[in-house]
């Protein structure tokens, strides 16, 4: 479970004085999909960031699988982002000079799993998404489509509780976008936790349930009949 | 985890060859330039014989002219006179002590007409000699301090190991015999071997720094009467203030200086003691119209002679500053390739961070690839170091070839000097790309 | 193009620049340094010595079975000069630049306690101004009769001699050399005359710094290993190197021919420290000036490969190529002369270090600009590649997103 109160989050320069978020209350609970709408500028990449510990906040509180994120150092932020979080961006995010193997092994180097589970996990992951063929490519040689897939593979390897999704199907063509949809409804159905950001109304429409943001706080809150 | 980081290290460093050959090149040339002078600079300075140089003494005394130094402002010559010699050897009132002085002779087999007589740098000095500055005997013995053989009423000779084995193809030649010849006189006489040195190259040649140090000690050591009565061709130098008159009585009774003197005294009492016998017979000898100028006699340990003589040469110290200049500029340039090559990989550094990687250990990451550009740099500027010296040493010819020896510490020094400024650069440059805010990397994609 | 802005933006992204600037002033110091050093090693080992050193070699003869050396000397002397393509010869003491040789105190004899000047001792005979092609400037040769034998232990100078104009002007300050000819001087404690006035002849001694201080006194020095210094007709040398020493070794068997050199060799190993000093550094500039291009080009590629899409902003808002060339140049520009304003203070500082510490050669007033420019047009040089990449960027770049 997913749960923050009151979170603010100002930006701070010599000049301007910028709330990205203020007073934000939400709940993601075990299971759900929900999409988090608003237009450029609604504290959207604020939010994801904050849900996923690459960014701090000033005011509130955050409560990530009953665990009190405040106050953490960089290692246990880190350790917390590894084994709870998996992160799906707009610009895929693959590390150019490593294989889709050794991209999705990159979480769970950081897990510190023996090899041979690791082996287990990512051949698991990437025949899941019908990437067993392009094990020793490179990420210049797949498509946006292709990409984005080893990205989810590499999201899920960990067994994280909750997907970050940004703008996912934000640099894709339609088609590959509704393949990327389908297969995060997929994931869904089989029990993860997803939260999409997006700016999109009509891909919001998609998850079960959203919430609006527009000048970092929340407008709207759809249960959406599924 | 430090072969993965070892493993992405590698790929990274081959996916970006230009820019790690070029970062290879500056440190490897760096360490390279800066060792082969360091190199060069710490066996000049280095201690030759570390477990002794301050229990060793170099003895001076002022017998100069009233009206002008030895050596500007006020230093007394650095060598002392025959008579001096004599009287100092006779009271013997140090631990040990010994005069020496070199000549030249022509060496020959009296049993073998076919061997090609050469001529050999002769050292002549006293017993106390080998013992003093612990010279290794592979064969046999010096002469003993009775003061009947050290005074040189017998016709002995210890060679060096080399000159055993161009004289004897190394074997055990004690009690074989040569003949030294004066290259002058024509004269030729017969010695018996009593002893074979082991390998000996004190680097400088502290025991005499009145011609090149760096070149091999002697190859043949007399008892230093002999070089006299022998009537060998002295080879050091002499200098005199006033005339001598004609012939060798009248050299020897002079206030020319030829005879370099070294004494062991083994604490503080025994160098004051020493000091005070040297003052006093100073004194003495100015009752006798001896040493005009004041009382201005010296005792230096090994260090503080080998620095008196400016064994490292002030042209060797510029070279060093310059190397170490050179190292910086080497190093700042690796700073920048470091920065640059990590900046650029602001983004893998986010999503890394985003994938659960702290700050520790991507810090640890990139510090394990710049311990590798600092391996390849070492091992380069190892190469190039020896390269150096090589060229060094064809430069400057094999009078220098015992200062342009690469040891064991040498070789570790460049090493681990070549991985400590890699990282070194490598701190700055790391500690910038794990301040990168990932949050900024993964969005701006 | 206006330099404010460049400026400004170099300030926002300052790490780069200070490195690039500091490395400038490094290498600036070392080889403004450098060059001064190499300047002055390569002239010491130039400096002319007063012989003709071209055609000229020497050889030492160890008559270690010889009974009577005069005999056996004159013989040599003899056969040597009637050998054919030989111009002259000459027994010497000592040879010039050998670094090893005889001197003694020289003063004039009036006055009380007049100064001292250190000489060094040439024992020769009458053919030793025409062997070594000396120019006497003034008073006369010896003759073949002030020549006489001189025994091995003995001291005392005869009372004849010629000495270097140098030598002159030092012991008569107040006169020019030419008039000095006749005056009375004190070698040691041998009074004598000088009789004539050589423009040059060096002591054998190159590290000295009386060099060029010698007395030519008309001696023979009575030796078991005399040395010779012969001159050979131009073109001759190398040839009669050989053959000379294969006619002494066998006009008396027994005997070791030594030192067999021609001059230019004596001249090489006694200036080694020198010019290895000199190629030493040199190296070290060139290997510097090198890295500190390289390093340059590095990071300037960089900083264009940052900046790929600000320079289509700039090409989009109507800068021409030429205009980014411009901006790349005059950023470099900028960066140099700082490091070079920096590394000049730092060269002068380091010079007058050296100078106080040892017996460093000042730097000459156009060399910190010249180093300058040279540095600066160095660094135009390297940024050159990347800003021409730089200039390749299409506009179009802008409105990409990715």
């Amino acid at each position: 479970m997913l749960d923050m109160k009151g979170i603010a989050r100002i930006y701070q320069t010599d000049l301007v004085r910028t709330h990205a978020l203020r007073d934000l209350t939400l709940t993601v609970n075990e299971g759900d999909f929900t999409a988090v709408v608003g237009p450029s500028g609604s504290g959207k990449t604020t939010f994801l960031n904050i849900a996923g510990l690459l960014e701090d906040f000033d005011e509130g509180s955050y409560l990530l699988d009953g665990e009190n994120v405040a106050g953490l150092n960089d290692r246990q932020r880190s350790k917390l982002r590894n084994e709870k979080i998996g992160f799906i961006f707009q610009g895929f995010n693959l590390i150019p000079d490593l294989n889709v193997f050794d991209n999705v092994d990159v979480p769970l180097r950081y897990r510190g799993f023996p090899a041979a589970e690791r082996k287990r996990r990512i051949e698991e992951q990437l025949e899941r998404f019908g990437l067993t063929g392009r094990i020793r490519h490179f990420p210049s040689q797949l498509s946006g489509g292709q990409q984005q897939r080893v990205a989810i593979a590499r999201a899920l390897a960990g067994d994280p509780r909750f997907l970050l999704a940004d703008e996912p199907t934000g640099n894709l063509d339609s088609a590959s976008a509704s393949g990327v949809l389908d297969l995060l409804e997929g994931l869904h159905t089989s029990g993860t936790t997803i939260i999409m950001v997006t700016h999109d109304p009509a891909l919001a429409a998609r998850a079960p349930s959203s919430i609006h943001l527009q000048d970092g706080r929340v407008v709207g809150n759809d249960e959406a009949a599924a | 985890m430090i072969f993965y980081y070892l493993r992405l290290a590698a790929i990274s460093l081959r996916r970006n060859w230009g820019q790690t050959t070029l970062m290879i090149l500056a440190i490897g040339l760096g360490i390279g330039v800066c060792m082969s002078i360091v190199t060069i600079n710490y066996l000049m300075a280095k201690d030759p014989i570390p477990d002794k140089s301050s229990q060793l003494y170099y003895v001076q005394l002022d017998n100069w002219d009233p009206n002008r130094p030895a050596e500007s402002p006020n230093e007394p010559p650095d060598q002392i006179t025959w008579m001096d010699h004599q009287a100092l050897m006779s009271a013997a009132k140090a631990f040990r002590q010994t005069g020496n002085a070199s000549a030249t002779a022509i060496i020959r087999k009296p049993d073998d007409d076919n061997f090609r007589p050469f001529l050999a740098r002769i050292r002549g000095n006293h017993a106390d000699f080998f013992p003093m500055f612990d010279v290794p005997f592979l064969y046999g013995t010096g002469w003993t301090s009775d003061a009947h053989r050290d005074w040189g009423a017998d016709q002995v000779v210890v060679l060096s190991r080399e000159t055993n084995d161009r004289l004897f193809g190394g074997e055990d030649s004690v009690g074989r015999e040569i003949t030294l010849g004066n290259p002058t006189e024509f004269s030729s006489n017969l010695f018996r071997v009593i002893g074979v040195l082991d390998e000996w190259r004190p680097v400088p040649r502290f025991y005499d720094l009145t011609s090149n140090y760096f070149s091999d000690p002697a190859e043949i050591f007399i008892p230093f009467g002999l070089i006299l009565s022998q009537g060998l061709s002295r080879s050091g130098n002499t200098n005199c203030w006033k005339p001598t008159g004609d012939g060798l009585r009248a050299f020897l009774g002079s206030e020319c200086v030829w005879i370099q003197y070294w004494t062991e005294l083994r604490n503080h009492q025994e160098k004051a003691d020493y000091m005070a016998y040297l003052d006093q017979y100073v004194t003495e000898q100015k009752e006798g119209g001896r040493f005009p100028r004041p009382l201005n006699n010296r005792l230096s340990n090994v260090n503080e002679w080998l620095d008196h003589e400016n064994v490292v040469q002030p042209e060797a110290k510029m070279l060093l500053a310059v190397a170490v200049m050179f190292l910086v500029v080497c190093l700042l340039n690796t700073i920048g390739l470091l920065l640059s090559k990590f900046l650029g990989k602001s983004s893998e550094i986010g999503v890394r961070r985003a994938l659960g990687a702290s700050r520790g250990s991507l810090m640890y990451q990139y510090l394990v690839e710049t311990a590798m550009i600092g391996f390849g740099g070492g091992l380069l500027g190892l190469l190039l170091t020896w390269l150096g010296l090589e060229s060094m040493l064809a430069i400057f010819g094999s009078d220098a070839s015992n200062l342009m020896r690469l040891d064991l510490n040498m070789v570790v020094a460049a090493v681990a000097l070549a991985i400590a400024s890699a990282i070194g650069a490598g701190l700055y440059p790391t500690w910038r790309a794990c301040r990168i805010d990932p949050a900024a990397q993964l969005k701006s994609q | 193009m206006e330099i404010g802005p460049i400026f400004r933006a170099l300030l926002r992204n300052r790490t780069g620049a200070i490195l690039i600037a500091v490395q400038i002033a490094f290498t600036l110091t070392v080889v403004l340094n450098a060059a001064v050093m190499i300047n002055e090693q390569v002239s010491k080992a130039g400096r002319p010595s007063g012989l003709n050193e071209a055609d000229t070699f020497h050889m030492q003869s160890e008559a270690i079975d010889t009974i009577n050396p005069q005999v056996t000397i004159n013989n040599d002397l003899r056969a040597i000069r009637e050998t054919p393509g030989v111009a002259n010869a000459l027994q010497m003491n000592t040879i010039p630049l050998s670094n090893g040789g005889w001197s003694t105190g020289v003063r004039v004899q009036q006055g009380d306690d007049p100064p001292v000047y250190s000489a060094a001792m040439y024992m020769v005979d009458d053919q030793a101004i025409d062997t070594m092609q000396l120019k006497l400037i003034a008073g006369e040769n010896f003759a073949a009769s002030d020549v006489v034998w001189r025994k091995p232990d003995e001291s005392g100078w005869p009372g004849r001699v010629i000495i270097t104009k140098a030598l002159a002007k030092s012991l008569f300050p107040d006169d020019s050399p030419e008039t000095t000819v006749g005056r009375a001087i004190l070698l040691g404690e041998s009074p004598a005359n000088i009789i004539g006035i050589v423009d040059q002849l060096q002591a054998p001694w190159t590290q000295s710094s009386q060099i060029e201080s010698s007395v030519m006194v008309p001696q023979q020095f009575q030796t078991g290993s005399p040395r010779y210094l012969i001159r050979a007709e131009p073109g001759q040398r190398d040839r009669l190197m050989p053959e000379i020493e294969a006619q002494l070794a066998e006009r008396e068997r027994g005997r070791m021919i030594r030192n067999l050199y021609s001059m230019d060799e004596v001249r090489r190993r006694s200036y080694n420290l020198e010019t290895g000093l000199a190629m030493i550094l040199g190296f070290v500039m060139v290997v510097l000036l090198l890295i500190t291009g390289l390093g340059i080009l590095g990071l300037a590629s960089l900083s264009v490969r940052r900046r790929i899409k600000q320079i289509g902003i700039r090409r989009a808002l109507g800068a021409s190529t030429r205009d980014v060339l411009r901006y790349f140049l005059i950023e470099n520009l900028l960066i140099t002369s700082s490091g070079v304003v920096l590394g000049a203070i730092m060269a002068v500082a380091f010079n007058i270090a050296l100078v106080n510490a040892m017996n460093f050669p000042k730097i000459e007033w156009y060399g910190v600009p010249l180093g300058m420019v040279v540095l600066v047009l160095l660094g135009q040089l390297a940024v050159w590649g990347p800003a021409r990449q730089a200039c390749g960027v299409s506009p179009a770049t802008a409105t990409r997103t990715v």
